[in-house]
């Protein structure tokens, strides 16, 4: 060793603006200060060539190819690399060499500073330094274990494409580009966290997204400066308009069949690896009630089912704010036989109808969320006994009326009939407190909140898009796809809320 | 300090509610509201109010009830008295465990007796409290008492109080328009037209060794301004019906053949619209009355063809003979009984002449007892059941 080594305090904190030096063990050495306590990262020591060149080959185990290794790395290098000749060459000629002649690897880079290269090699990469050159040779090798493409099962269809996205971000770009195979289609790569160093990648077709969107989406991803980012919820927190709102500003999906089609009308779709989820931008409040089988299903039935959906998500919202109402307030609005029917329910029930209405929403609540967490043999069990508990034994108990179980079981599967999970959760929050507001103040309170939580989602926006377009501000036109599905030969022009670039979905066929 | 301001409101705003909340099962549903003159001409009144628990037997064994029908009358009666509406209701509040509520009841059952003495004192409260229904129908009630009309036995009975079954004879007079309910809204509306006389439909409590066996609706009160004056027969209640345009259904039968042989012939009335148009020629007033009637066959007793232009021609007239007839005699006993204008007449002269009829107001009821009115009907008989041709011939 021809000078003395850098202390160890001056590498950790320095790495970063380093470069390579031409002396193999003192970068090696750089290298084992920096990943010493790594029990997974390996080092191969290799010698190149006739004149036995000291090469070393570093790479994390279990993040990189191994036998692409063995076979498109070592192999050559190592034996191919015997048949030189005894030819002197130069370093830079010798380097060149063995990158263009024997590295059979479809990508390979050259580096030269040190920081560059550990975020490579910790991304799975190959590294390969040779004795007397100062640069390193980044060998294209991740290859992990990872989740397989498989059916979704938080968004499941009937009918259209079953596969969702999975864990890997390189798998689901390719199940985009796969579905749009453009050009103009773009997917830009950023890295988000200061640790985990997270790919982020953002999907939009250039000729068709809004670029003002596409800049935004850039500018809020880059502010963001947390250590870092396992899924794509973080991301969502960060980047949506209005954080202390209940409803969900950016939507999200499972599926790329989806996705893509949010892109093609000029959304920008944002990727993390580590998520199976992708986020769509801007989101309006119609899309939370759409399921993608709608597009896929004949018109008339998708029609039919978003009527549907809003029903049960009015129900959802306030179906048993409705009754306590009327059953505490306004029982002159209920025909005769049926409140003489609720009133004999009632008695003998100790609570008022609030506090009954609350205690079995609550109950079911727990069931719910019980049911989710626990493994599928046992969530059934609890949906037996939950069942029971709410149906048959509370109401024998005289806990509650039977009125009421009707309207909480009602309230709760209309719920589960609104598409989007996020957007339900919102509606169960929101009902208890119209319920609360409906128990004091009858359908005086229950108008009274309802127009404040439609003033708060009129002034709601997401990337400039207002929220609930196109009903307010209204575009006759875009309705279309609200409340009906219009048949897909209908369609001749994208979503103007969304963008107005190009807005010709599809010539006018029909004369 | 603005979100903490922001929820003080909120917090004072959900504090002051609750103040007007009543639970379902702590309300007493009166159906049936019965108003007589009591001793010492105290207002006296009678309700019928329901027990929820009994109503609803079989189902879901509800805490309280054992379930079970057995378990008697599903309903109760009460009275109270006092010297006006409120105090006798306030009294009657003191005998129940429940809060009134009476936004279920839509009938007002009047004693005869009451409704002779006048009902202005009723209608006053009953507008004027936001508990009542104004589309009540009110039914003045003659032939036994209504103490005797809410116990009504239920093997009397179809449906399981007596409320109902009343509620029953209302919606299902209208197939055969043999009463004329109103309910209070039109009753007020009526009075409000100056000469106008309000009817409304009888309950006739039937008898039978002085014992209550049932109920009948059959004819109508006719009121003079707000007291009752008499009743109209079925036919004329009929007539009357046509008369306003309020006509649904009804049925017609003939009691002679088309060759004037003693035979019936029934028909159901269908569709019938009237005219009225006021002539007024040197003073001397008079309406023209046209009416149109729609009716098919119900049956017949003699065989005749109606598929013979001539006989179906016959039939026609003899229907527009007897609906003449029928009318001219409603507003004979209208004129010369009652001086009563049930119709309108009044509001149709009105709204023809209003600078003439200003100047006869005063002298209406001397005026109106003469006044001439030209029936013509026309009838027109589209079907005649299911069968075209008598089952056999003659």
């Amino acid at each position: 060793m021809s000078h003395k080594l850098p202390d160890f305090q001056y590498i950790r904190q320095n790495y970063q603006y380093m470069t390579l030096v031409q002396d193999l063990e003192e970068n090696i050495y750089i290298f084992q200060v920096l990943l010493e306590e790594n029990s997974d990262i390996v080092f191969r020591k290799i010698n190149i060539g006739d004149k036995k060149v000291k090469a070393y080959l570093i790479y994390v185990d279990g993040m990189a190819d191994k036998s692409l290794i063995t076979r498109n790395i070592l192999e050559p290098v190592m034996i191919e690399t015997r048949k030189l000749n005894k030819t002197v060459y130069t370093s830079d000629q010798f380097f060149n060499y063995i990158k263009d002649y024997f590295l059979t690897i479809s990508e390979v880079d050259v580096k030269d500073k040190i920081g560059d290269v550990i975020n490579d090699l910790l991304c799975g990469e190959t590294v390969l330094l040779i004795d007397g050159i100062e640069k390193a040779i980044i060998l294209s090798t991740k290859g992990w274990e990872g989740r397989n493409v498989a059916e979704s099962t938080t968004e499941s269809y009937v009918r259209g494409p079953k596969e969702a996205f999975v864990e890997t971000l390189r798998i689901n770009t390719s199940m985009l580009r796969r579905r749009i195979k453009h050009p103009d289609f773009v997917i830009e790569n950023m890295k988000i966290g200061k640790y985990s160093k997270t790919d982020v990648s953002i999907a939009y077709i250039k000729s068709i997204a809004e670029d003002k969107v596409v800049q935004e989406v850039k500018k809020r991803l880059k502010k963001v400066q947390i250590d870092g980012v396992i899924d794509s919820g973080y991301l969502e927190e960060f980047i949506e308009d209005n954080p202390f709102s209940p409803f969900p500003q950016i939507a999200h999906s499972e599926k790329p069949d989806r996705v893509s089609a949010e892109i093609l009308e000029g959304k920008v779709a944002i990727l993390v690896d580590g998520s199976p989820f992708a986020l769509t931008v801007p989101a309006i409040f119609a899309q939370f009630f759409q399921a993608g089988e709608d597009y896929y299903e004949r018109y008339f039935l998708s029609s039919a089912l978003r009527v549907l959906r809003i029903i049960a998500m009015l129900t959802a919202l306030l179906f048993p704010s409705i009754y306590i109402a009327e059953t505490t307030f306004h029982q002159e609005m209920i025909p005769t036989q049926l409140a003489i029917s609720v009133a004999a329910q009632r008695e003998g029930v100790p609570f008022p109808a609030l506090l009954e209405a609350l205690f079995m929403e609550v109950t079911f609540e727990i069931l719910r969320e019980a049911g989710i967490r626990l493994p599928m043999q046992v969530g059934q069990a609890v949906s037996i006994v939950g069942g029971l508990v709410i149906g048959q034994a509370a109401v024998q108990a005289g806990l509650v009326s039977p009125a009421m179980v009707i309207v909480v079981a009602l309230t709760g599967i209309a719920s589960f009939a609104i598409p989007a999970f996020n957007i339900a959760i919102t509606f169960r929050l929101l009902r208890f407190i119209i319920m609360i507001a409906a128990g004091t103040l009858g359908f005086f309170g229950i108008i009274m909140v309802v127009m404040m939580i439609l003033a708060h989602m009129a002034s709601l926006e997401s990337f400039g898009v207002p929220y609930l377009a196109p009903m307010a501000p209204s575009k006759t036109q875009e309705l279309s796809d609200v409340l009906i599905r219009i048949p897909w030969w209908a369609k001749i022009l994208r979503p103007r809320t969304i963008q107005r670039k190009n807005i010709v979905r599809q010539e006018d066929t029909r004369g | 300090m603005k979100r903490f301001i922001i929820l003080i409101l909120t917090i004072t705003i959900l504090l002051t509610g609750c103040w007007d909340k009543r639970e379902i099962n702590q309300l007493a549903f009166v159906q049936g509201l019965g108003i007589e003159r009591g001793k010492d001409d105290m207002i006296h009144i009678i309700v019928e109010i329901l027990k929820p628990g009994l109503l609803t037997t079989g189902g879901g064994g509800t805490g309280g009830t054992g379930g079970g029908s057995a378990a008697g009358k599903p309903y109760a009666v009460f009275q109270a008295s006092g010297v006006d509406f409120a105090k006798a209701f306030a009294n009657l509040n003191d005998e129940l465990p429940r809060s009134l509520f009476m936004q279920y009841n839509e009938i007002i059952f009047l004693d005869e007796k009451f409704a002779r003495s006048g009902i202005y004192q009723t209608l006053d409260f009953m507008t004027r409290n936001p508990e009542f229904r104004r589309t009540a129908y009110i039914l003045v009630v003659t032939g036994g008492s209504l103490e005797e009309l809410f116990n009504l036995k239920s093997e009397n009975t179809l449906e399981r109080y007596p409320y109902k079954e009343v509620m029953g004879l209302i919606s299902n007079q209208a197939n055969t328009a043999s009463s004329y309910v109103s309910d209070l809204n039109e009753f007020i509306e009526t009075l409000e037209i100056p000469k106008k006389a309000p009817i409304t439909g009888r309950l006739v409590i039937v008898k039978k060794d002085g014992k209550a066996t049932g109920i009948r609706l059959s004819g109508s009160a006719v009121f003079d301004n707000d007291k009752l004056i008499g009743f109209l027969e079925e036919q004329d209640t009929k007539a009357v019906a046509t008369l306003m345009n309020k006509l649904k259904r009804s049925t017609l039968t003939l009691d002679k053949g088309l060759k004037g042989e003693k035979a019936h012939i029934s028909l159901v009335v269908t569709k019938a619209r009237t005219q009225i148009f006021p002539k007024i020629r040197d003073g001397d007033i008079s309406f023209d009355i046209k009416v149109n009637v729609e009716a098919y066959l119900n049956e017949q007793e003699t065989k005749y063809e109606l598929t013979e232009p001539e006989n179906l021609e016959k039939l026609q007239t003899m229907v527009s003979k007897k609906i003449k007839t029928a009318i001219e005699h409603a507003l004979f006993i209208l004129q010369k009984k009652y001086n009563a204008d049930v119709v309108g007449f009044v509001d149709i002269l009105y709204k023809r002449n209003p600078a003439l009829w200003n100047k006869i107001e005063k002298d209406w009821d001397k005026i109106y007892p003469d006044v001439k009115f030209n029936v013509t009907v026309k009838s027109v008989i589209r079907r005649s059941g299911l069968s075209s041709k008598p089952i056999y011939p003659r």
